[in-house]
């Protein structure tokens, strides 16, 4: 226990304050070709030709790579949990966002590499774009993923479901009903150093990766999928991410240097230009997210009806793990017996969007919170106590029945009025998250205490819809 | 075309309108200087021309034709820092590390300029053009104060 509590000398600063930490794209590898990739200018198209035999004859140009070269073209992020795959690696016969790759060059020089990228010939049939959330699964639309408008795989639901307590008696017996709706918007991770991956080929036969994944086991697991090879024919080298913030967890770049590596027989190497980080890599998605509260004139939240709809972009990734999180944590820090939740995995001709800081969690505690706040405005109650009278303490059961043992939100909630010198009321001062009795039992909170010592969490939710 | 970087000089084949941060990292393989945007607009290329900072990725190398040029690698050694760079490290200046070797040139550069304590918006308004995504700020604008 040194290193609890003391101030330790970062264990990379000294590389990082003299310029000698080597990030992927510090890596000099002789004979390293450039990597470009075409992409699609429409946001929704079908292929109905594409010729790269141009390309391939202009000077300098050593591989061409598209959909066919692939050995697995088609990999999910998450097949690992059982969320099926959706995605091409390289487009096969349509495009379903601006910025979609369709084919890469490994050419001498970043310039002849976009030479060649600009000889593909490929003629595109554009289709309507979907792009609002909002009328995606509306009557008529005609839907360009193959699982129409939503993703369908949670369990028996086309959507993640949160079931608990009597939610129509709860909204019968409230004095008002609170509505809100909060829209969290797409945000770019724009990491200082962009999307960069180097392959290169050895002598045995093995390829050696140099990347920027946060997530090196899983990003050589897609890698392997992707070329079906065994993990011991690739040797990743990362570790060293130049920010990263989820948007490296995509595996954006290893796998298609790896396949022009290959196919060059020379090392290969792409790095997104700022532009292309900015238009095309994947963001923290949007959001739509409306909240009833069924709430007493006293300030006790008895129910919770919250519909989510979560801006997959064009492929699933990791949007149904994200919109998983979102309902586990829709209650926020509060504990409210009679809940109903639905949340919508939709797809749109948007950039995929993926993980980013806590994705899922953000959105929906924007929501809560500020919805918090308009609860008690509405009840004309001051909004620190409204939050500690409806706080989690132990005992309490979450809304997908996991029980807590050591909630913050009493002391959290208390420190924040002391740092921002607001004055609460002596009964709530002196709150603590000890269990619940007295006029902190309503009986409409008596069945959410589970017994006293259970701890044992119970995961419904995660596995079948929380039904 | 000739320039002499952290005191080496270097006879340079590139040609004439190549960024001089191209000419650093690709033909002499100095790797310090990052290309965060290769526009101007984050700093993490930042190097010193002459002792002023500049941006590398927006200066031609034909403009720099004999000069001067430092980088983070020309300042102190991992066993030797300068003070910018101790001061850096001792205040936890450094995150993910891509957008450091910049501030501490543009630091350095401020430092070498002003005698005496910087006011805390002097630093800010020094390094007003560099962009830290991780958002180490504060901790940035307490090392150069320190320096």
């Amino acid at each position: 226990m040194k290193a609890v509590g003391a101030r330790l000398p970062r264990y990379d600063g000294v590389a990082h304050v003299t310029g000698r930490t080597q990030y992927v794209d510090d890596v000099r590898v002789h004979g390293t070709l450039w990597c470009k990739a075409l992409r699609s200018p429409h946001h929704s198209a079908l292929i109905r030709s594409i010729d790269t035999s141009k390309a391939e004859a202009l000077p300098g140009v050593h591989a061409v790579v598209t959909a066919k070269d692939v050995p697995h073209n088609v990999y999910g992020h998450l097949e690992g949990l059982g969320v099926p795959a959706d995605e091409p690696l390289l487009a096969e016969d349509d495009v379903r966002w601006k910025g979609q790759p369709i084919a890469a060059v490994a050419a001498e020089s970043e310039e002849a590499a976009q030479a060649a990228v600009d000889a593909i010939e490929i003629v595109f049939e554009e289709r309507e774009p979907i792009l609002d959330i909002r009328s995606a699964a509306d009557p008529g639309i005609d839907h360009f993923h193959q699982w129409g408008a939503v993703y369908p795989h949670f369990g028996p639901h086309n959507h993640r479901r949160v079931r608990k307590g009597d939610i129509d008696t709860a909204f019968e017996e409230a004095d008002l009903i609170v509505e809100g709706v909060y829209r969290p918007q797409a945000i770019e991770h724009c990491p200082m150093e962009t999307q960069v991956a180097l392959a290169v080929p050895e002598p045995s036969g093995r390829l050696v990766i140099y990347s920027c994944t946060q997530a090196m086991y899983f990003s050589m697991g897609v890698v392997a999928a992707h070329l079906q090879w065994p993990l011991n024919k690739l040797k990743f080298i990362g570790g060293t991410v130049g920010g990263g913030f989820g948007g490296k967890v995509d595996t954006a770049t290893e796998t298609i240097v790896s396949l022009l590596a290959l196919k060059a027989r020379r090392p290969v190497k792409w790095r997104y230009t700022r532009e292309e980080e900015m238009l095309t890599s994947s963001t923290r998605a949007p959001w739509h997210i409306e909240i009833q509260d069924a709430v007493t004139n006293d300030g006790w939240i008895l129910g919770r009806r919250t519909l989510t709809l979560h801006d997959a972009g064009a492929y699933a990734r990791f949007s149904p793990y994200g919109v998983t999180k979102h309902a586990f944590h829709h209650t926020g820090a509060y504990t409210i017996p009679h809940l109903r939740f639905d949340g919508f995995v939709v797809f749109t001709n948007r950039v995929p969007t993926t993980a980013m800081r806590g994705f899922g969690v953000t959105s929906v505690s924007l929501a809560v919170e500020l919805h918090m706040s308009r609860v008690a405005e509405q009840l004309g109650l001051d909004p620190l106590e409204l939050r500690l009278k409806n706080a989690n303490r132990i005992g309490d059961t979450t809304g997908n029945r996991v029980v807590m043992h050591d909630p913050s939100t009493v002391p959290v909630v208390l420190a924040a009025a002391d740092a921002a010198g607001l004055e609460l009321g002596d009964e709530y001062r002196a709150m603590t998250p000890e269990r619940r009795s007295g006029d902190l039992l309503p009986e409409h909170l008596v069945g959410q205490q589970a017994p006293d010592g259970e701890y044992l969490a119970t995961y419904r939710g995660a596995t079948n819809g929380g039904r | 075309m000739n320039i002499t970087v952290n005191g080496v000089q270097h006879e340079v084949e590139s040609s004439l309108l190549t960024p001089l941060l191209d000419v650093l990292r690709e033909e002499l393989g100095i790797t310090g200087p990052k290309a965060g945007c290769h526009q101007g607009g984050c700093g993490a290329c930042t190097v010193l021309v002459d002792g002023e900072p500049r941006r590398a990725c927006l200066t031609p190398v034909a403009a720099v034709d004999g000069a001067e040029v430092t980088t983070v690698e020309g300042l102190g050694e991992p066993d030797a820092l300068s003070p910018v760079q101790t001061a850096f490290h001792e205040h936890y200046a450094a995150q993910c590390g891509f957008c450091t070797s910049g501030f501490v040139m543009a630091a350095e550069a401020l430092r070498t300029r002003s005698d005496g304590d910087l006011e805390r918006e002097e630093i800010i308004e020094a390094l007003s053009g560099h962009l830290c995504r991780c958002t180490g700020y504060v901790k940035i604008v307490d090392a150069v104060a320190a320096a």
